[in-house]
């Protein structure tokens, strides 16, 4: 059905090559986030699979078609925009109407399938009324109307949340998740938001600088990271990435001198070859002066409430965040000693590629 | 509703008064001067010829000459109401050319994206810079080889060929539309022209209705083209018209006055009807 297959597709504006070329097999079902620092192409990519841009080079399959070359409307897409895009001269009624007009339905055809969306959506008491004199939450919800109403074989989302308020925004979330159980269809996702993408996804695309970093489920990129960039992508606060070598013998030197053992298998690699240790924030734990492995002045603390985000100065250039308990004091200034737990640690090689655990 | 009474709060403090005073005396005065010309005008529509020029200068027509009006709409030697329809319809095709080509030119121009595009808007814009007396000679001897010197259709067709300095000013507009609202409608599945009809027209309606405007007004008081392509007095626009009746019975000065009155008078009453319009144009872009 709704599967999305891209092979090599690169795209350029002007000369500069903003997709670098993607390899990406999404399955018939699956709902996919896309995520990566801004201006790294993650709406290029996804206007490119609706074709609303064009593809220089490489192929896009939906459904085991080729699509590359095919107009947007007969692609089986619909899109949700991030402003929302409803048709501002028309009312919700007609804005979910139209794609079905343009297809040809007739008139009676199309006011059943708008009314049935609609109270699917609880969205009935909006349709006559226009885009101005609904709230961000109603319009969001009339734009998703538009696009379910069509009735097509993939959904794309490019950032639908961001201008909601929190609340509503937990509450759309759950809805959409919800909308993909009762759908059926394939949905490709595109969030800045850490907790969305790690909630909503099936797999998480994890793109940079036009290119794919890693692909994987939301436990996969959060205790796998393939590379530095996604261990200090994913995950808020992220990832403690510390200089490190590693001796032969499971030794690994940190940075500032402290010695910790090693006991997860590696690769060969020279003897002092210089890593990098991976430690999430909350494997970093306070301790007292003699078992200390690194100690450092604290330079922020955020007191979150139920936990407290302190951000330690362990010596140039390095720096630590932990995630202690609510009741943690500590204020800025304060000296304050940390151990790290390795068990779920990641060890990264020369490269930047991780080579532990495999 | 609050408990406060909303006069007592209003009332001005006495600075504030004294300011205001000063300031619509300043309005009024020049308002007045503005408007002179324009009394001037509607009184010697009812004069007698003589007391136009009488000294003292008389500010009221005594006697009240209504026969002024009546004669205007008679006379064989000046077809008034033949020459004001020609303009209603000279003004008002070119409105209706202007605005549906110069949006078609904006709509490529802003919201489509397509190779040399910048280049030829450069060009476009290049042609603002080109005095149209330069085109003159060869563009009349083209209508002349045509055989349709002589009718309007020289002066309306170029308009539907578009106009840079509005396609200039809609493409602005254009600009202002989101794209993700043509974005949606592809994939609606609506074709080119019926985004441009259907989705973005109705976003920029203000700015049609202001280009329209425009083009009116242009067009109302256009009086070179008509003069070089018009000779027979029952196709002249009013413009043209009452130039030539002017010159030719330079002493009928209440007729003229008459005739200036409702030539003045329908672009008056279009900006009087249409200044909330212009007002909203500039203050809302049209948009959320
Ligand atoms: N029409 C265009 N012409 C030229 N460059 C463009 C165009 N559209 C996007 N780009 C460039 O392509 C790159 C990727 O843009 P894109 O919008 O896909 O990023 P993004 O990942 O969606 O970012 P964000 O998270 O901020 O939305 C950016 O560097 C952007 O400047
Ligand atoms: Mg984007």
């Amino acid at each position: 059905m709704g599967a999305v297959t891209l092979t090599g597709v690169r795209k350029l504006f002007g000369t500069m090559e903003v997709i670098k070329g993607i390899d990406l097999a999404i399955a018939d079902r699956e709902l996919v986030v896309f995520v990566g620092p801004s201006g790294c192409g993650k709406s290029t990519l996804l206007r490119m699979i609706a074709g609303l841009e064009d593809v220089d080079y490489g192929a896009i399959e939906i459904a085991g078609r080729d699509v590359t070359e095919l107009a947007p409307a007969l692609r089986g897409v619909a899109m949700v925009f991030q402003n929302y895009a409803l048709y501002p001269h028309m009312t919700a009624y007609d804005n979910m109407a139209y794609g079905l007009r343009r297809a040809g339905l007739a008139g009676a055809e199309v006011d059943k399938r708008v009314r049935a969306t609609a109270a699917m959506l609880q969205i009935t008491e909006l349709l006559p009324r226009r885009p101005k004199a609904m709230s961000g939450g109603q319009r969001q919800r009339v734009a998703i109307g538009r696009a379910i109403v069509r009735n097509p074989e993939v959904f794309m989302f490019d950032e639908p949340l961001s201008n909601l308020d929190a609340a509503l925004r937990v509450e759309m979330r759950s809805q959409i998740a919800r909308l993909h159980r009762e759908l059926q269809a394939t949905m490709i996702f595109v969030t800045h938001d850490q907790v969305e993408a790690m909630t909503l996804a099936d797999r998480i695309v994890v793109l940079n600088g036009g290119r794919i970093e890693q692909v994987g489920t939301p436990r996969e990129v959060y205790h796998r990271p393939a590379n530095i960039f996604v261990a200090g992508f994913i995950g808020s606060p992220a990832m403690n990435l510390l200089p490190a070598n590693l001796h032969r013998g499971a030794a690994l030197e940190l940075g500032w001198g402290t010695r910790v053992t090693w006991t997860a298998a590696v690769p060969a690699l020279p003897d002092n070859a210089p890593v990098t240790l991976g430690v999430r924030p909350e494997r970093v734990s306070l301790c007292d002066a003699a078992r200390a492995q690194a100690s450092g002045e604290v330079t922020l603390a955020e007191h979150l409430g139920d936990e407290t985000i302190l951000h330690l100065k362990v010596s140039d250039g390095v720096s630590l965040t932990v995630k202690a308990g609510g009741d943690v004091a500590a204020l800025v200034g304060d000296r304050l000693h940390v151990a790290f737990d390795l068990a779920g640690a990641c060890l990264f090689g020369p490269d930047g590629r991780r080579i532990a655990p495999d | 509703m609050t408990a406060v009474p909303a006069i007592e709060r209003r009332r001005p403090a006495p600075g504030k008064l004294w300011q205001s005073l000063l300031y619509h005396a300043v309005m009024l005065t020049f308002a007045a001067i503005f408007l002179l010309p324009f009394y001037w005008m509607t009184i010697s529509a009812l004069k007698f010829n003589a007391e136009i020029f009488a000294n003292p200068v008389s500010w009221w027509p005594d006697p009240v000459r209504w026969e002024n009006l009546a004669q205007l709409f008679m006379r064989d030697d000046f077809p008034f109401l033949r020459q004001f329809m020609n303009s209603v319809f000279y003004a008002g095709s070119v409105a209706i050319a202007v605005v549906l080509s110069c949006s078609l030119a904006a709509y490529a121009f802003g919201c489509l994206r397509w190779r040399g595009r910048n280049l030829v808007f450069a060009l476009t814009i290049c042609a603002l810079l080109m005095p149209t007396i330069v085109t003159f000679l060869p563009v009349y001897l083209a209508w002349s080889r045509l055989g349709l010197v002589g009718s309007y259709w020289p002066l309306i067709f170029p308009f539907l060929l578009g106009d840079a300095f509005f396609i200039f000013m809609l493409r602005q507009f254009f600009l202002g539309v989101p794209r993700e609202l043509m974005d949606a409608a592809r994939l609606d599945g609506a074709s080119e022209f019926r985004i441009w009809w259907q989705i973005v027209l109705p976003q920029v309606r203000t700015a049609l209705v202001i280009v329209g405007l425009f083009a009116i007004v242009y067009t109302w008081n256009e009086f070179f083209g008509p003069l070089i392509y018009l000779q027979n007095r029952e196709d002249m626009p009013l413009s043209l018209g009452l130039f030539t009746f002017q010159s030719q019975r330079a002493t009928e000065w209440s007729i003229s006055m008459a005739g200036s009155f409702f030539t003045a008078m329908p672009m008056v009453l279009l900006f009087l009807l249409t200044q909330r319009l212009f007002q909203q144009g500039l203050t809302t872009s049209g948009l959320k």
